[in-house]
């Protein structure tokens, strides 16, 4: 059998490539991992902390806190409903956007699918049209996706208020373009026989789409909705460190106030949410996959037709738990909608337009704004044209101020924890195998002890718990508590970055693995091999294209957050944004920001074609 | 007797692979033709010539008598809507159920709202319609089951009934017996059969296994390098036509 190789690179190199990528961003950032004020112990402060995690509080660790204050557990419980509640609408708001975005990035519905002879010319001319509408809808996509949440929020908060729908809106945005990217690949992944099928018996290519394409995409779609439900539980308590009244509200302040216990259960918390989601979206794939089927047949040969089919129509198998599950979900949807703190802006309308107002002049680089703040749109830009000479000069000095250094971190912070993250979940990867780590490696008789057997399945559970665990929390929340244990170096931004990651590259390359056909790998077992050797000599390098594939994407992703987690007050894009936007210098946040976009878009496109080489690469082979 | 297909001088050919050179075919209404010939003759171009979906590079080609290359986009898709086809693979959607995958055999004589009635909401006489249909392939209890709890054989069958519910005049079959085993591969013969004489239907099938072709066929249309090598009864076929057409010089390997 053939061991697919990669595509211009051997394995080795590759390997020794990224090895390389993090030498030189650990050396970018420097050597101090530890930067605490002279005289602190660090290790006190952290062994305190983490000694609270046994011990985490069921009542306020305040002892001053007013008789009639509301209790600590009411107080997390509200703050975890709020959690939930923003996340359910921002990602109500998320779903429609993404299905029509991800409708219109994909070009499977195209008329003139089956082409017959020459194409006419009005043909020609549509799809072409077709195909500018489709490049504005992915750089929409990639424009939603390339701005964090976070910044999305504070945008929104300055020009809005603290209404929650600006929180909302403010996750729904990189969502929508993240479901509508993920959902227009799915289209374009499902297998296209049935679609051609359907053309050659004369559908129309958006009939295909509608009766073959878009029903077979559906349960993968849903799922992956799940998943972003999730995901959006992570944001939107982090949207507390913002201020939000989310559950990352609360643990920025029990942290801040030393009360560690109040955090550790506050964390505990959201982890058994999330992992809650986690283990119901699971659910939700393998019942989906699975399909319902029919218990028994009803008599049919005595009944006339129409009772038959009726019959069996009755009988039909449904699974109730999926249906239940969605109606749930919508239910859930609605009662978010309409119940809880009102969602609007709390403000009379010339207030908000002022506000608005306002926000926007600021947002209008320092040099361009026009003496006479109420100036309508078209000055503006009138304006804006007049002095591009001194606008030009204020980004330049932007750029060469912080900007430059700001950037060089963000990428050196993002390379150097996913290559970490790469390196850590490639070891444990071995030991949290569901194939591997048990008694009998696929199957193959193993030791007749049955302590081995105990022994490999424990050390697999936990392995795949640390996964679970390690994803649960929020990148931001671990950096939080980093930078406080640690000190504000980029390092504890890493090791955020690094652990959330490897939570999420050890389900997937764990995925990756289990997918894998299982000959080769047993072969290895049966000739007397290790399961760490089996795992390095078969299973490893046989998914070593699948794993650069999610490689990539997580890296783009951690450039991503790597933005925003210099709002901790470390020398990076996000230090910058949260530097302007506590001066309300919002022209100069936008700067910054756009700055994030240019490396995220650079970062997109580089994945995204490092990834479709791969993809064909493990397609050929 | 009405012609149903008819090649004259077609050739096909894809970037410098001549899948087809001047073929001159006509098949007539009711006729049950197998086509063999090796892997690479050229069976599947010659099939989806006949199926309106590819258009010869020379020569002309008229299916149910017309050509499709003067068609505009919607006379061509109801051309295409009159043509039963099989694709090798059979183009099924695996998580939806049977009754959903045989109702988009009729799927592009529908609206798209009538695609979307059909999909969640299908009108009782379409239901028993297909009762039906299913009730003559044998499935009719799998009705509302999903695909991908059926064996390989009632997948088939499915994919039957949906060329059937186009109330197709002619059924084209790509390799329907190539990935399967003797016992099933039979029965889906007997099948097809059986349906093109209940209805008159016209029958086109690929294949490379002769000892079958010979038996369910009265027409073998034989396929080499892209030339008819042979047409005729299956008793006209010798062994000298048969080891050319496969190119076989040990005869033992045919019988």
């Amino acid at each position: 059998m053939k061991v697919p190789g990669t595509f211009w690179l051997g394995k080795r190199l590759a390997v020794v490539a990224l090895l390389g990528v993090l030498l030189v961003s650990g050396w970018v950032l420097g050597p101090r991992i530890i930067q605490l004020s002279e005289g602190a112990d660090p290790f006190a402060e952290v062994g305190r902390f983490f000694g609270a995690a046994l011990s985490p509080s069921l009542a306020d660790e305040n002892p001053s806190l007013p008789q009639d204050a509301r209790p600590f557990l009411l107080r997390l419980g509200e703050s975890l409903l709020r959690t939930f509640r923003y996340a359910l609408i921002a990602i109500s708001l998320a779903v429609p956007a993404g299905l029509v975005l991800g409708f219109l990035a994909s070009s499977a519905w195209w008329p003139g699918g089956m082409r017959y002879g020459k194409a006419p010319v009005g043909r020609t001319i549509m799809r072409g049209m077709l195909r500018l509408l489709r490049w504005g809808c992915r750089f929409l996509i990639t424009l939603g996706r390339s701005i964090h949440e976070l910044v999305w929020a504070l945008f929104f908060l300055s020009a809005l208020g603290d209404a929650p729908i600006a929180a909302c809106s403010a996750l729904a945005l990189p969502f929508a373009g993240t479901l509508g990217k993920v959902f227009s690949e799915l289209i374009d992944e499902q297998s296209q026989g049935s679609r051609s099928t359907l053309m050659a018996t004369g559908a129309s290519p958006l009939q295909a789409f509608v009766s073959a394409l878009l029903p077979s995409a559906l349960p993968e779609m849903l799922t992956y909705t799940v998943y972003r439900f999730e995901c959006a539980l992570r944001s939107s308590a982090v949207l507390g460190f913002i201020g939000v009244e989310t559950v990352g509200l609360g643990i920025r302040q029990s942290y801040e106030s030393l009360y560690y216990g109040e955090v550790w259960t506050q964390l505990y918390a959201l982890v058994i949410v999330v992992v809650g989601v986690d283990t119901l979206g699971a659910r939700l794939r393998d019942r989906l996959n699975r399909g319902a089927t029919r218990k028994a047949v009803p008599e049919l040969s005595k009944l006339e037709l129409g009772r038959s089919e009726a019959r069996l129509r009755r009988t039909a198998p449904r699974d109730w738990i999926v249906r239940g599950g969605l109606l749930a979900g919508m239910m859930l949807v609605l009662i978010s909608w309409t119940n809880g703190r009102e969602l609007g802006i709390n403000m009379a309308a010339e207030q908000r337009d002022a506000r608005i107002g306002r926000f926007l002049t600021k947002l209008t680089p320092a040099p361009a704004r026009p003496e006479n703040s109420t100036a309508s749109g078209g000055e503006r830009i009138e304006a804006l044209e007049g002095k591009g000479k001194a606008v030009k000069d204020w980004a330049v000095d932007l750029w060469s101020r912080n900007g430059a250094e700001a950037l060089l971190n963000t990428v050196a912070i993002a390379s150097s924890a996913i290559v970490l993250a790469a390196i850590g979940a490639a070891l444990l990867l071995p030991v949290g195998s569901r194939a591997l780590a048990r008694g009998e490696p696929f199957g193959v008789l193993g030791a007749a002890s049955r302590w081995v057997h105990w022994w490999w399945s424990g050390v697999g559970f936990l392995t795949r718990s640390l996964f679970i665990l390690a994803r649960a929390v929020p990148e931001y929340v671990y950096a939080f508590l980093l930078v406080g244990l640690l000190g504000p170096s980029a390092w504890p931004l890493v090791f955020a970055l690094a652990l959330h990651n490897l939570g999420i590259l050890g389900r997937l390359w764990g995925e990756v693995m289990e997918n894998q056909r299982p000959e080769v790998p047993r072969h290895w077992i049966q000739s007397g091999a290790g399961r760490v050797q089996s795992y390095c000599g078969s299973l490893a390098p046989l998914s070593f294209n699948r794993f650069l594939l999610f490689f990539f994407y997580r890296w783009e992703t951690c450039i991503r957050e790597a933005t925003i987690l210099g709002m901790l007050g470390i020398s990076s894009l996000g230090y910058y944004v949260s530097i302007a936007h506590n001066w309300l210098r919002y022209d100069e946040m936008l700067f910054y920001v756009l700055l994030g976009v240019a490396v995220v878009f650079a970062g997109d496109v580089l994945s995204d074609w490092m990834r479709r080489k791969l993809r064909g690469e493990i397609a050929s082979s | 007797m009405e012609t149903v297909f008819e090649l004259s001088q077609a050739r096909k050919s894809f970037g410098a692979v001549h899948a087809l050179s001047s073929i001159d075919l006509q098949i007539a209404k009711g006729e049950r033709v197998a086509l063999i010939g090796a892997s690479g003759s050229g069976k599947t171009t010659l099939l989806r010539l006949f199926g309106a979906q590819l258009a010869p590079d020379r020569g002309e080609v008229r299916v149910l008598g017309c050509n499709p290359l003067v068609l505009g986009e919607g006379k061509l898709r109801e051309l295409r809507s009159r043509l039963g086809y099989l694709p090798q693979d059979l183009g099924l959607v695996p998580n939806l159920r049977v009754l959903q995958n045989v109702v988009a055999g009729r799927c592009g004589r529908r609206s798209i709202l009538g695609n979307l009635r059909d999909l969640i909401l299908p009108a009782v006489a379409v239901r028993r319609r297909i009762f039906e249909l299913l009730e003559r392939v044998g499935i009719e209890e799998k009705m509302y089951d999903r695909v991908d709890t059926l064996s390989g054989g009632q997948q088939q069958r499915v994919a039957v009934a949906r060329a059937l519910f186009q109330e197709p005049a002619v059924i084209l079959a790509d390799e329907p017996v190539s990935a399967v085993d003797p016992a099933r591969a039979r029965d889906v013969l007997e099948l097809l059969t059986r349906l093109s004489e209940e209805e008159g239907l016209t029958l086109l099938v690929s294949m490379h296994q002769l000892d079958l072709a010979r038996e369910f066929f009265p027409r073998l249309v034989g396929l080499k390098h892209g030339k008819v090598h042979f047409d005729g009864k299956p008793s006209e076929l010798g062994s000298e036509g048969l080891s050319a057409l496969f190119q076989l010089g040990d005869k033992a390997v045919v019988s």
